[in-house]
């Protein structure tokens, strides 16, 4: 029998599952699922739903959290050092007392003139010296050419000095290079140095390619050495797969047998 | 004489490590299971597990008490695995346990009186259910998982959903009328071939 108070109301029907109701409310409702057959279904079923629920269970598992705090840290000796918070205004004013100081002592000159703005300290360079200081360090030190050229010019110089007459060397002394240098001729010089820079280019090549063969040595073991590894975890899950496979197997062939001796 | 949860959050406000310890040996089981149901993950639902007693111990100093300190380590659970479900952009789902020896099944989970095949339908049937949870509404999961596995009161489910208790019980209606639906659609188990029952 429809009742409009019952009929389709879930607030009801919940607390009626859930013997939450009070008593007559509940006696009340179950009179009505005497008579209507669509509530009793609906109920029955609802609570057969609750039955399944029952089936379902999270695995076991090791649980054995803590709360760990971390260690105090020990006292320094220099503790004692350790200034206490500051307010906001007198971290401003430390700041600005460290500032001036720094500025005096280190002779802060600043001039505006029509080259402009310039800042300078008292220990600063003159401005040649500066950029000698910056065009030196901007030279790079370790260019791998660099090694090369200094030995060049070492030999050149080395065969400079071979080439001169030992009693030229002798008597002039301090005598001018130049002037000396005449036992070798200007082109002989020039085809010398040409000699020397073909020797090198040379000799740079064969490092070159043999950096490259090098590299190219090291990726080819590498790959191989990946291709490997990825062999072997695609073995790996092969086994797993096949493991897995005939573990059903034997869970189905498990089944039959019981079920066939039931029979 | 057992020490009560407000008690121990008392003592752990103090400064008492252990009381805290002692409540997370109280509550981490209830609470895995809370968060494996909801994410369905075992793995993910240890991390967030352990992410949620130490949300809950940075954040004692705040609890004031005012509800029961289980159901704030629910709601702290909850909004984890909500976060991680947003995050991860996906449904939960139910591991299966395929793969497993019969004999360890019927070693390990099997009781006295209960036959291997019992094992293996109360198994299949395990599965079943967690995939259709996963299938649900997170509210409509959430109000089922408090109420039929935690025991909590439709007013605290409100709280802990802040929202009218009414709304609770038809979260838990139409939860559980999809639930059936789905279970029906999907086949088997022992309240299901038992059919219909009068309460």
């Amino acid at each position: 029998m429809n009742d409009p108070r019952y009929c389709g109301n879930p607030d009801i029907l919940m607390s009626y599952l859930y013997e939450d109701g009070d008593e007559h409310g509940r006696h009340a409702f179950e009179a009505h699922l005497q008579s209507c057959e669509r509530c009793a279904t609906d109920a029955a079923g609802l609570r057969a739903v609750r039955d399944d629920l029952a089936a379902w269970a999270p695995p076991d598992t090791v649980l054995d959290f803590r709360i760990v705090r971390d260690p105090a840290p020990a006292r320094s000796r220099w503790a004692w050092l350790t200034l206490p918070p500051m307010p906001a205004w007198a971290q401003l004013a430390a700041a600005s007392l460290v500032v001036g100081v720094a500025v005096g002592l280190s002779g802060l000159e600043i001039q505006y003139d029509q080259q402009g703005l310039v800042v300078r300290t008292g220990w600063s360079k003159p401005a040649a010296a500066r950029t000698a200081d910056a065009s030196a360090a901007a030279k790079p030190a370790d260019a791998p050419w660099r090694a090369d050229l200094v030995a060049a010019q070492e030999q050149l110089r080395n065969e400079w000095r071979q080439t001169l007459p030992v009693s030229t060397t002798t008597a002039q002394g301090q005598g001018s290079p130049i002037g000396a240098g005449k036992a070798m001729s200007d082109g002989e010089y020039l085809a010398r140095v040409r000699q020397l820079i073909e020797a090198s280019e040379t000799r740079q090549q064969r490092e070159l390619a043999l950096r490259l063969t090098q590299f190219m040595r090291d990726t080819e073991t590498q790959r191989r050495a990946d291709m490997a590894r990825v062999a072997d975890g695609l073995g790996v899950l092969e086994g797993r797969t096949g493991a897995a496979a005939a573990q059903q197997r034997e869970m189905m062939n498990y089944l039959v047998r019981v079920s066939q001796k039931q029979q | 004489m057992t020490v009560t949860d407000e008690e121990l959050v008392a003592r752990s406000i103090a400064g008492d490590t252990e009381s805290f310890d002692q409540l997370i040996l109280r509550w981490e089981r209830p609470i895995y299971a809370l968060a494996y149901r909801q994410i369905g993950r075992e793995e993910d639902a240890r991390d967030i597990v352990q992410d949620a007693f130490l949300r809950a111990f940075r954040a004692l100093p705040g609890f004031k008490g005012e509800a029961k300190f289980s159901s704030w380590l629910y709601r702290i659970t909850l909004n984890l695995c909500r976060d991680f479900m947003r995050r991860a952009r996906r449904a939960p789902f139910a591991p299966t346990p395929e793969g497993r020896d019969v004999e360890d099944m019927a070693s390990a989970e099997r009781s006295t009186a209960e036959s291997i095949e019992d094992v293996l339908t109360r198994q299949d049937l395990s599965r079943h259910v967690a995939r259709a949870m996963g299938t649900l509404p997170e509210e409509q999961r959430s109000a089922i998982l408090l109420k039929e596995y935690h025991g909590l009161t439709f007013q605290e489910i409100a709280e802990l959903q802040g929202c009218p208790l009414s709304t609770v019980k038809t979260r838990l209606y139409q939860g559980l009328t999809m639930l059936r639906r789905e279970l029906d659609r999907r086949g088997t188990g022992p309240a299901r071939a038992e059919g219909s029952r009068t309460p």
